[in-house]
């Protein structure tokens, strides 16, 4: 499976059991990277895409299959390390509160894309793309 | 008739009273019991009463308002709290602050500080949400670290979710002076999205004034270097290095135990003996 998570300058996913950000355009983005194929996850992060055919479900990270894409919002990613094929992290380069940070260790896995874009309400956003 | 119209008057007095109440905010200056606050530990900011801000559903509107408490007899700043909606936001660069000297403001240097200056004049409600420049009433000496670590992350979160969604969220901060002292010890920040009933925005938070590396007088603001920390003789601190990432890490990191065994190594001895090894240090626990 294929995990896109959004993390803040210290590594943050979330606060209080809240996002920390949200951008459209990073949303547009996930869309259109997943066109095509399944998009997973939590129901509560449902809401974010009205309209948008992604598939709402607890256990998402379970039911996600090879190639299918899944959209984490503070679950631990730890324990599914072994099946993730790529890992998509959009930075917000901001600082934000956070109590549940990424759990997997980047320095372990090897960068083969970044790139830095526009968002509508971040100056600047940076995508990046990983494998084991 | 006259009679009938002198039993009016206090009934007409008390409306109009309500009347002008309704008008303005109707948040008011916390009630925090901040009596077990944990002393400054290493954490920019601690999590007051679950996280929960303590409004009352009367305080919550969908109307953008901002509201500055008067100075004290000190001349020190107390509660501001808005409704923070895209309205109040500013659309101009933010203009000069410098004339507003705060209680408690020293211009002081510290080259280990970010930005060299220990003190900011630091926004109560931030720039960024209400668009205030120098209103003295807004305006607190503060810490460096205290704006940038303890009081930035929550203005860049209400920031971002009002101009995402343009919802509305209740924001108050309230800076605690100890006494007569002139610096505050600290800022009570609270913050709930109004339309959703804090699905987006929630939290409620106690940030410190204080400055690693510096000792503050409260009282007056003067500041001197806290005296190092120094291990004692023989007495080594120990890392842990990642030899393949060339990073550094505190023992306690979450990084380290996924580290794979092979990059993993200890390592007894002074931070600056890493920097020039090379070595730059964990972005998360921040060795």
């Amino acid at each position: 499976m294929i995990v896109i998570v959004t993390l803040d300058e210290a590594g943050g996913m979330s606060f209080n059991g809240r996002r920390q950000s949200r951008d459209r355009a990073v949303l547009a983005q996930a869309l259109q990277l997943a066109a095509g194929k399944a998009l997973w996850m939590a129901p509560e992060s449902a809401p974010l895409f009205p309209g948008a055919p992604v598939r709402a479900d607890a256990d998402f990270l379970d039911k996600a299959g090879p190639g299918e894409f899944c959209w984490a919002e503070g679950q631990a990613l730890r324990p599914y390390a072994e099946r993730i094929e790529k890992l998509i992290c959009f930075r917000w380069n901001r600082r934000y509160p956070g109590d549940v940070f990424l759990d997997l260790p980047l320095e372990d896995w090897r960068l083969t894309e970044r790139v830095d874009f526009l968002g509508f309400s971040h100056e600047k956003i940076t995508r990046e793309v990983y494998v084991p | 008739m006259k009679r009938a119209r002198q039993a009016l008057v206090p009934l007409l007095l008390a409306l109009c009273l309500l009347l002008s109440a309704c008008a303005g905010p109707a948040v008011s200056a916390p009630d925090t019991d901040l009596s077990n606050l944990p002393a400054y530990s290493g954490a920019p900011y601690v999590v007051l009463d679950g996280n929960v801000p303590d409004f009352s559903q009367e305080d919550l509107t969908e109307t953008a308002f901002e509201h500055y408490s008067p100075l004290d007899a000190l001349g020190r700043c107390s509660a501001a709290w808005a409704c923070v909606g895209q309205e109040l936001m500013p659309t101009e660069e933010r203009g000069s602050i410098g004339q507003v000297k705060p209680t408690g403001w020293h211009t002081v240097r510290y080259d280990f500080v970010d930005g060299k200056y220990l003190y900011n004049r630091c926004h109560l409600i931030g720039y960024q949400l209400t668009g205030e420049n120098a209103n003295e009433r807004n305006l607190i000496t503060g810490t460096r670290y205290l704006n940038v670590e303890g009081m930035l992350p929550f203005e860049n979160l209400v920031a971002d979710y009002v101009k995402e969604t343009g919802n509305h969220v209740l924001y108050r901060v309230t800076p605690h002076f100890e006494g007569t002292e002139l610096l505050a010890r600290g800022v009570e920040l609270e913050a709930m999205s109004v339309e959703d009933g804090g699905e987006g925005v929630l939290f409620h938070v106690y940030a410190y004034n204080v400055q690693p590396g510096v000792e503050i007088d409260y009282a007056t603001g003067e500041s001197a270097l806290s005296a190092p920390a120094q291990p004692e003789d023989g007495q080594a601190v120990t890392y842990i290095l990642n030899t393949g990432t060339m990073r550094f890490h505190d023992p306690g990191c979450a990084s380290v135990e996924q580290m794979k065994e092979e990059n993993k190594a200890a390592f007894a001895g002074t931070r600056e003996e890493l920097l020039a090894m090379g070595y730059t240090p964990c972005g998360q626990c921040k060795p």
